[in-house]
């Protein structure tokens, strides 16, 4: 296998996006106090129309490759600015602490806008007769008026949908193979042989819905004390069973190649593709057949993009939309910068014909279908805040 | 009657100060001192006294936060991050002497060479340069385990994921911190009294007992402090080198700034961090008279 | 009377840095209980000479001896010398007392031992016995040479060396404290081995005195053999103020000064000795009234004078000379600037030289 190469491109590929307060962050995070300052002072400018600014994104990183921003620029003259997100929660609670002044667009996964943006009014409903063509082209599970794009009284649709997939476990198919890691599921990792064998990736709330899956408990729903006991039990044997945690997918990738580790926990298309695409085809990710969540196993995410309730709002806000929903820009967006997810317009002849067998495998397209079919819909965890103390304090403890 | 000149007040002292170049000079950079550096602290204190999981100064004052970190075991956190902090500077301090003593006393003109190839990773990120020891100690395909099993046949287990790997970031993320304050230090001894010394009849390890120490001490101290407190902060070390097997308390702080999104939680450990880091490095600070050592007394 | 054991004797000693050659081949016994200073410009290699001796150098080759044993490799630690450093190299993070208690302590004196040789050092230095808490920082110019002296002297030294430790003191207190030096040499009875580039303190001080140039001990005698017969014009030059003019031998054995166009009696000549130097001091050249009150005689212009205390010292232009002349007060010169004068010399206040 050729290791070297996929070091040098997981190098360039910025492999310490993810670890943590790093000098670029502390820059990024000069740059957006400053573009805070900047959006003030031209809303206390009156004569500063809100035309002559840039678009501002608040966004994961499927919107951030140049393709994507400079095909938008070429195209009307409008240059962008973005961030992006920590976690959905954080950038939730920026808005909240009245960011909706900076912001235009923001993308996120699915139950943020309808439960908690939209009741709060951080975000504006789009316009369903110019939207909602978009949705019937897409993938059949996208069909109108799509539940997640909806408020929660179904009347107002909130946002756009594209990238799509489902955030599971992964395998290295040369120790544990396919079946198998379908077929026991969550178990694979309460088998105490496993223990020293795995890693987590430190991706906080997938861990915490999938320490319930492996507990045998819906993500979704309120918990019972009883429950909650065993969730901790569990996450403490995961957590202390874990050989090494890391929220850098590609060190724990590594890991995996080089067998620290034979499988890791919170992992999928998303944290994969781009090995894969190099040819590291052992690196799998496994939905359970089935599992606690209503018989299934596997967690299904989907991005949405919703127009923030600014009082200067970009007047091209809605035309970016329609622009990500192009089948061009669908296919940047679903190949973006070390990134490969399948989106929901792939339904389009035109759009699929863009891909080559091996981005298609990439980020194991021939088993969408089987992924979608057994997992749960995210949603907000409603015991969140109890149950995270649990695992922060599991990972302190940790021995 | 004689009339007495009015005594001034403290607003016309304060004013008349003001009025002094110096201190007008110095306004601007003091106003963007207060905002940039003590505002943001102020800010994080205040967080700290608030109810858990606000976004603003809104709320009643409360030291729930600090009860909370006193209740449950984030006392785990403070005792590996200062542990790992201690145990760095002693190595640091170990490794760093020689090399200084090397630059200020015997490589000559290969000094400014030496220290130019000391100073060049700094260019580099420091996550870049930890990622780079994980690539060399990773199992399977690493650099060490690589060239271990093609030069001598031997398999190395796994070197990664545990606190020796920390350390070993630790170590040598900040051991230029050590290093150039140590040469500093020394090269304030003067060769002379070296000489005097051991003309005087002191043996190498007297000279270095009675002279070299105790002049080079503030050097040391610096240095060892700024490492201690660097380390204490350290975050990236433990997550890269070290797999999260230990949650250090830069970590935890983190933990609750993001996914926890519970800031007060977060500012009052932050806050803790410095009183603890504070107390310690002025206990130390006390017992280094810079006067004295430096011989002005 | 059987010539005095030497307590160090140097064979052949030479030390080089890379291709530079500091010391050169020099040979010398010093005779235990004396004063020997050496005296050279800077980079006459007097320097390492002196740490050689004291063992902060190794020699490239000859040997050092000590009462006839070969040291070459003993440490400085080891040997039964101390050093008095040019910057005194006081160890400022001490005080007084720990100073000069140092090499007993690193010899493991007890502590009130100690004490109380140290207390005795300040007394005979007449150091106040409160000054033995005290900085050594806050001690005057001459209470640190003091220290440093007794600093030195603490462990009983066979052998002491000194490396100018008068160099960066004022006049006055460099006076007293030679004086100084010469009664603690008296009162101690050690052997000093001192270096200095001013032959004139050399002259108060030293039993000998050996006169180093590039690396060689070019001229060893007492100061009185310096003064009145150096060497060569570097010797002569190094005395201070001395009117050296260039001369060669005529048919007659007068001497040919064709820079003064004037023909002069000659003194003793060295064996062999064609041209050179006519070395007349400045306190040997007189003012004379008449050609004939002198020997030879020079006619000039009274440039200008200078009050130097209990002397004044005059320059005057014969040709393109200037030459200096030095009196006593009371003999001074009664006359004005501009004025044509005599000066004169006879035979044997001058010496020759060669170059």
């Amino acid at each position: 296998m050729d290791h070297e190469k996929l070091l040098k491109k997981m190098l360039q590929n910025d492999p310490v996006r993810n670890a943590g307060a790093t000098r670029r962050d502390v820059l990024k995070g000069i740059g957006a106090g400053a573009l805070a300052l900047g959006a003030s002072a031209g809303v206390m400018a009156p004569g500063l129309s809100s035309a002559a600014r840039e678009l501002r994104l608040l966004t994961w990183d499927g919107y951030v490759d140049p393709r994507v921003l400079d095909g938008y620029t070429e195209a009307s003259g409008t240059a962008i600015k973005y961030e992006l997100h920590t976690s959905d929660p954080d950038s939730v609670n920026k808005l909240r602490a009245g960011e909706t002044k900076i912001w235009d667009i923001i993308n996120l996964n699915n139950p943020w806008a309808r439960q908690i943006m939209w009741p709060e009014n951080l975000i504006v409903e789009l316009e369903r007769g110019r939207f909602e063509p978009y949705f019937d082209k897409m993938l059949p599970m996208f069909k109108p008026p799509y539940k997640w794009s909806m408020s929660l009284d179904n009347e107002h649709l909130l946002g756009v949908c594209q990238r799509v997939d489902t955030f599971d476990f992964v395998v290295n198919t040369d120790v544990i193979s396919q079946s198998t890691g379908k077929k026991e599921g969550w178990d694979l990792f309460n088998n105490a042989d496993m223990s020293g064998r795995y890693g987590i990736l430190a991706y906080d709330n997938w861990n915490i819905m999938h320490m319930c899956m492996g507990a045998g408990l819906h993500p979704f729903k309120t918990k019972t004390d009883d429950q909650v006991a065993k969730f901790e039990e569990t996450a403490r044997r995961w957590i202390n069973g874990a050989k090494l945690i890391s929220d850098d997918f590609v060190a724990i990738n590594l890991a995996l190649i080089n067998g620290e580790i034979d499988a890791y926990i919170s992992g999928g298309t998303y944290s994969v593709s781009a090995a894969r695409l190099d040819g590291i085809s052992n690196l799998y990710h496994v939905v359970p057949e089935s599992g606690p969540a209503d018989g299934k196993g596997g967690i299904n995410w989907i991005e949405l993009n919703s127009v923030v309730n600014n009082p200067d709002l970009h007047p091209e806000a809605f035309d970016w939309l329609e622009y990500i929903l192009q089948p061009e820009t669908s296919y940047w967006v679903a190949t973006a910068g070390g990134f490969l997810l399948p989106v929901g317009q792939m339904s389009q002849p035109e759009l699929i014909s863009k891909f080559s067998k091996e981005e298609l495998n990439s980020f194991q397209w021939d088993e969408f279908d089987y992924r979608i079919s057994h997992a749960v819909e995210y949603d907000v965890v409603p015991d969140y805040n109890r149950l995270y103390d649990i695992y922060t304090a599991a990972l302190r403890e940790k021995s | 009657m004689a009339t007495r000149p009015a005594r001034p007040t403290t607003v016309a002292a304060l004013a008349g100060w003001f009025r002094e170049p110096g201190v007008l000079t110095a306004t601007p950079i003091l106003i963007f001192f207060l905002i940039g550096f003590v505002g943001p602290l102020v800010i994080v204190l205040g967080f700290s006294f608030l109810p858990e999981r606000t976004f603003g100064f809104h709320g009643d004052w409360t030291v729930e936060n600090y009860l909370q970190i006193f209740s449950e075991s984030y006392y785990i956190s403070f005792v590996w991050s200062f542990g790992f902090a201690a145990v760095t500077v002693v190595c640091n301090l170990l490794i760093a002497y020689p090399i200084a003593y090397g630059l200020a006393k015997v490589f000559g003109r290969w000094a400014a060479p030496f220290t130019l190839i000391l100073v060049m990773p700094l260019f580099v990120s420091e996550n870049v340069r930890l990622f780079g020891w994980m690539l060399f100690l990773l199992k399977g395909g690493g650099i060490l385990a690589g060239s271990m099993e093609f030069l001598f046949g031997v398999e190395t287990g796994t070197l990664l994921y545990a606190s020796g790997s920390t350390l070993l970031g630790l170590i040598y993320v900040y051991l230029p911190f050590t290093l150039f304050p140590i040469v500093l230090g020394l090269s304030m001894v003067p060769k002379d009294q070296v000489d005097a010394a051991g003309d005087l009849g002191a043996n190498r390890w007297q000279i270095f007992r009675e002279i070299e120490l105790p002049i080079a001490m503030p050097g040391i101290l610096i240095g060892g402090l700024l490492t201690f407190v660097l380390a204490v902060g350290a975050i990236a070390e433990a997550k890269l080198l070290g797999g999260q097997n230990v949650i250090v308390i830069a970590h935890a702080i983190q933990h609750e700034f993001t996914y926890a999104q519970n800031w007060p939680l977060g500012s009052a450990l932050a806050v803790l961090t410095i009183v603890i880091t504070g107390v310690l490095v002025l206990f130390a600070m006390r017992r280094l008279d810079l006067d004295m050592l430096l011989g002005r007394r | 009377m059987a010539e005095p054991a030497p307590i160090l004797r140097m064979v052949d000693l030479t030390k080089q840095f890379g291709k530079l050659t500091a010391v050169d081949n020099v040979s010398l016994d010093i005779v235990d209980g004396e004063f020997f200073t050496i005296v050279g410009p800077s980079g006459s290699g007097k320097t390492t000479l002196l740490r050689m001796l004291a063992g902060l150098e190794k020699p490239t080759a000859g040997d050092v001896l000590l009462r006839e044993q070969r040291i070459n490799n003993v440490p400085a630690n080891k040997r039964p010398t101390c050093m008095v450093f040019q910057s005194l190299a006081l160890f400022n993070h001490r005080t007084v007392g720990q100073n000069i208690e140092f090499s007993l302590k690193m010899r493991g004196v007890s502590r009130l031992e100690r004490r109380a040789r140290c207390l005795e050092l300040m007394d005979m230095l007449r150091l106040p016995k409160d000054y033995y808490g005290k900085s050594v920082t806050k001690c005057s110019g001459g209470e640190q040479q003091r220290v440093a002296l007794a600093r030195a002297l603490a462990s009983d030294p066979d052998i002491l060396f000194f490396d100018e430790p008068l160099s960066a003191i004022d006049y006055r207190l460099r006076k007293l404290l030679e004086v100084e030096l010469k009664d603690l040499h008296r009162a101690t009875g050690k052997t000093f081995v001192y270096i200095t580039h001013s032959l004139e303190e050399a002259m108060v001080m030293s039993d000998r005195i050996g006169i180093m140039r590039e690396g060689s001990l070019i001229q060893i005698g007492t100061p009185n053999d310096i003064y009145t017969q150096p060497l060569n014009k570097f010797v002569s030059e190094f005395m201070g103020e001395v009117n050296l003019i260039e001369v060669r031998t005529g048919s007659d054995g007068m001497l040919d000064c064709d820079s003064l166009k004037i023909r002069a009696t000659s003194p003793t000549k060295p064996a062999g000795f064609t041209d050179g130097f006519l070395v007349i001091r400045s306190e040997f050249m007189r003012f004379l009234a008449a050609p004939s009150e002198a020997e030879n005689h020079l006619r000039g212009v009274l440039y200008n004078e200078y009050a130097l205390g209990s002397r004044v010292q005059y320059h005057v232009r014969a040709g393109e000379h200037m030459v200096v002349i030095e009196k006593l007060r009371e003999q001074a010169y009664r006359g004005s600037l501009n004025d044509d004068v005599i000066i004169g010399w006879d035979a044997k206040d001058s010496v020759l030289v060669s170059d």
